[in-house]
């Protein structure tokens, strides 16, 4: 009895022991880590200032010290070429440099190029490029890089995606000489510079590229204010100042090397976390923050909320005009005046998104002012349209003719991003008053349902881009052995303007052919307008001269935390 | 005990091999392909679409798919991701040892808790400590752990700044989702301690041991917790699948590394190598678990090992 009472105890203290000595192993090594990295978030600033203590007297910016950013998702890669994340954007913009910057003011300017010509035909563009640029392993960036990259992105086994769409219609390149490149299109298009801005089309180093292969994405390597340090998957990015930086783009003040030591970009997905580690210290800046966040945050004298716009098209409802009996412009138009716009906007996103009024965002190429305010509900104008269309409401408050109710198929994805899904549900409530039954359909596979079978009368999408050329893929009448665009449109007056939209040189008559493309498809309701994204961060006040790009990412070459 | 054993070892690898073939057809069924991920869907063309799936292998029938798959998997190689290109087995040695961490420290606060309480409120029936237990059980059982691990990243981080909210490096950045998880562990072992103590305070032999002096602590510590144990031990089992499961919810509120990130990830852009080598070596790791507690039984309880 007394034997076997001991081995028991025994072995059941030896489990016990087994657990908590496997538990500590880990809590040990883990440990060591942790001190390390403790010290450079938590302190992080002021460690890094005492170092830099000397070089911060020579500079009026304070020197030195580790920004800590909060991005909201992981980026898939952080090659240029193959990611098509705009958080990835956001970490790949510090990494690389591209040939051409966009002003917020639409214009373009020299960044890896110095100056460039484009032939008479529009179908050719030489670039002299900068010639004291070097990638961060060495590599002397010159004519030879530049084609490249941009064959790299045509190269299918790149497996490219955006940047090959953003590139198009690009053919081939010439290498002139040393530093003189020429990139050949297939077609003119008066969107290529403002495409070769953007950051998918960042100059990757050659020699990286091709020794890393398939895994550059997780080396990268670029000509940027930063330097790739380290990445530890769905935890932090890392990147450290590019002390030989001397090449910044006109967007931002400092032309050299940024003052900032590094910055640590950390993955926290979940919401409250990702804000409250800004309100409690843990971070100093965190991105996409909620909207009741923000408000509360404006009124906080501890915390900045930084805020850009993104440009392009704003989250836009689309009907698919194949569709009866939304390709009448008269059904359409009753939908839009029972939608109230404002209402959505203010309810969901409590007055922090901006409303939109037209197919273009404020800040692109050609947007027209004048659309703005141009549209009122009108409960009555509805209802009369659809009478007159012969509409007529049965006992359950839903119209019929001939028999058929009047149906309208809202398709939404899911997950509910920005809170669309919280959209279609407001729109069922509205169009119901004018006896529209709305069936909202929430689906994970949008490519099916929207892009092969286009079973929808309405669908929302929305797209980052530099030129209002984005209208073309939206609205030009589709080629029908190609994939349809969300639209379905298709007239032959619009067609022709967005022709000439690609091509126009002069950017006075180009700003009027966008101009007249948007009142029509205002008028003509082809799509509803609903809000305009903004990129928000939440930072603290230590943090200053974060600026943001022309598509709203944010640039860190002039951004200091004080100490 | 080594035909036990043998027999043992066999029937986890067929439940392993199993889960691959389950896990394979779920998402063969399932709709959308990784090119949904990796192309823009309002960018990319037909043919873009077309020769992304035949690069990717995902064109191919279902058998054709697996065979390939299992074959390589077999030489130690599980493929690449589909949609960073990163080998699968270099993502899961880097994931895997802050998922297992974690585990192990939440399996810990789920032991030392439920076994605490549920002993406590066994042996003090109907008293204030035992309503304060079963108060607890009941919570951790029926909260949510995204909201449960927010609550307290609210009181204990940004409030208090005692632990980080965020991260996976160091015991601290362990503490709380450790609780959170751990917690719901915990409140199945004490419902489970405590009604198995209850029924064994009331058998025979305790009576017995009664009325032959022994003190109530020597009756309810030596022999009433050791035959209550049993229960206990096949719940542990199960509770540390739990966590693993439970990892990917805490993960995600905790931002930290780990396997549960990269197979939800994984699974919302249906990158299949990644999701089938997770599963497999979750698999593997609750396999065994569940093994070593099969054979514990004999250890605790010589009433097994004389059976077999």
């Amino acid at each position: 009895m007394k034997n076997r009472y001991s081995f028991r105890r025994t072995a059941t203290v030896l489990i016990a022991l087994a657990l908590a000595l496997s538990a500590c192993a880990t809590n040990n090594t883990a440990n060591n880590t942790s001190n390390n990295a403790a010290a450079n978030t938590g302190s992080g600033a002021a460690a890094a200032g005492d170092t830099k203590e000397t070089a911060a007297d020579d500079t009026a910016a304070a020197q030195g010290g580790e920004l800590s950013y909060a991005l909201a998702t992981s980026p898939d890669s952080l090659d240029p070429h193959r990611s098509g994340l705009a958080v990835a954007v956001r970490v790949i913009r510090t990494i690389y440099d591209s040939l051409v910057v966009q002003l917020p003011d639409n214009s373009i300017k020299p960044w890896l190029a110095t100056s460039w010509t484009v032939s008479e035909d529009g179908k050719s563009y030489t670039f002299k490029l900068r010639e004291d640029v070097k990638f961060h392993d060495g590599t002397p960036f010159n004519a030879e890089a530049v084609k490249y990259n941009f064959d790299r992105i045509l190269d299918s086994a790149t497996k490219a995606a955006n940047a090959a769409a953003l590139l198009a219609p690009y053919q081939s390149s010439e290498v002139i000489d040393e530093y003189t490149v020429k990139l050949n299109l297939a077609t003119p298009s008066r969107a290529f510079l403002g495409n070769l801005s953007q950051a998918l089309l960042g100059i990757v180093s050659p020699t990286a590229a091709k020794k890393d292969g398939d895994q550059f994405g997780q080396h990268p390597v670029g000509t940027g204010p930063y330097k790739f340090v380290s990445w530890q998957e769905n935890a932090e990015i890392k990147v450290a100042r590019n002390e030989s930086y001397a090449w910044a783009p006109e967007i931002v003040k400092n032309t050299g090397a940024p003052y900032l030591d590094g910055i640590a970009f950390k993955i926290v997905p979940e919401e409250a976390t990702r804000i409250g580690s800004v309100q409690s210290g843990q971070v100093l800046a965190g991105e996409t923050v909620p909207p009741q966040n923000i408000v509360a945050l404006k009124s906080d004298p501890n915390f900045q909320l930084l805020s850009a716009n993104t440009v392009g098209l704003p989250y836009t409802l689309f009907f698919n005009l194949e569709r009866a009996p939304w390709n009448d412009a008269k059904a359409r138009q009753a939908v839009k005046y029972a939608v109230d716009v404002d209402a959505i906007v203010k309810t969901l996103y409590l007055g922090t998104y901006d409303r939109a009024w037209s197919p273009l965002t404020p800040g692109t190429f050609g947007y027209d002012a004048t659309l703005e305010n141009s549209v009122k509900p009108d409960i009555e104008k509805a209802n009369a349209l659809l009478d007159e269309l012969g509409w007529t409401k049965g006992a359950d408050g839903i119209r019929e003719k001939d028999g058929k109710k009047l149906t309208l198929q809202y398709v939404d994805a899911t997950p509910n991003r920005e809170k669309r899904n919280d959209i279609a549900v407001i729109i069922q409530q509205q169009l119901k008053a004018i006896g529209i039954a709305v069936n909202v359909e929430i689906t994970k596979d949008v490519r099916t349902v929207v892009f092969t079978n286009g079973a929808y009368d309405l669908y929302g999408n929305s797209q980052v881009n530099s030129d209002p050329n984005a209208l073309y893929a939206f609205y030009h009448t589709y080629d029908p052995k190609g994939r349809a665009s969300l639209s379905r449109l298709s007239d032959p007056a619009i067609d022709k303007l967005l022709e000439q939209g690609l091509v126009e040189p002069d950017d006075t008559k180009r700003a009027e052919i966008y101009k007249e493309i948007q009142h029509y498809i205002v008028d003509q309701a082809i799509v509803l307008p609903i809000y305009v994204f903004p990129y928000t961060v939440a930072a603290a006040k230590s943090v200053e001269g974060i600026v943001f790009d022309s598509l709203g990412y944010p640039l860190f070459n002039d951004a200091t935390v004080k100490p | 005990m080594a035909r036990l054993l043998a027999g043992r070892v066999l029937s986890s690898a067929l439940v392993i091999l199993g889960s691959l073939v389950l896990v394979f057809a779920i998402l063969y069924v399932l709709p959308g392909d990784p090119t949904d991920t990796i192309l823009d869907p309002a960018v990319a063309t037909p043919e873009m679409v077309a020769n992304l799936r035949a690069q990717l292998g995902v064109d191919q029938p279902f058998h054709i798919q697996f065979i390939r798959y299992f074959e390589k998997m077999i030489q130690g190689d599980f493929g690449q991701s589909l949609v960073t290109s990163e080998p699968v087995l270099d993502k899961i040695v880097e994931h895997f040892p802050a998922t297992i961490a974690l585990t192990v420290a939440s399996s810990l606060v789920s032991v030392t808790v439920g076994l605490v309480l549920g002993v406590l409120s066994a042996v003090h029936r109907n008293r204030l400590i035992d309503i304060v237990a079963r108060i607890i059980g009941l919570f951790g059982i029926s909260m949510p752990t995204f909201w449960s691990g927010i609550l307290l990243i609210v009181l204990f981080s940004l409030q208090l700044g005692w632990f980080p909210a965020m991260g996976s490096n160091g015991w601290r950045t362990l503490v709380l989702p450790a609780i959170t998880l751990g917690i719901v562990g915990a409140g199945f072992i004490v419902r489970m301690v405590r009604s198995s103590m209850l029924d064994i305070i009331d058998e025979q032999f305790i009576v017995t041991l009664r009325s032959k002096g022994l003190t109530e602590r020597a009756i309810m510590y030596r022999h009433a917790l050791r035959n209550a144990l049993i229960p206990a031990v096949t719940m542990i089992g199960m509770i540390v699948g739990e966590m693993l499961a439970g990892t990917v919810v805490i993960e995600t509120v905790f931002s930290r590394q780990g396997i549960g990130r990269i197979i939800s990830d994984a699974l919302m852009a249906k990158d299949l190598p990644v999701v089938q080598g997770v599963i497999f070596f979750s698999a593997i790791v609750y396999v065994a678990v569940n093994l070593l507690v099969d054979l514990s039984y004999s250890v605790i309880d010589p009433r097994v090992r004389r059976s077999t």
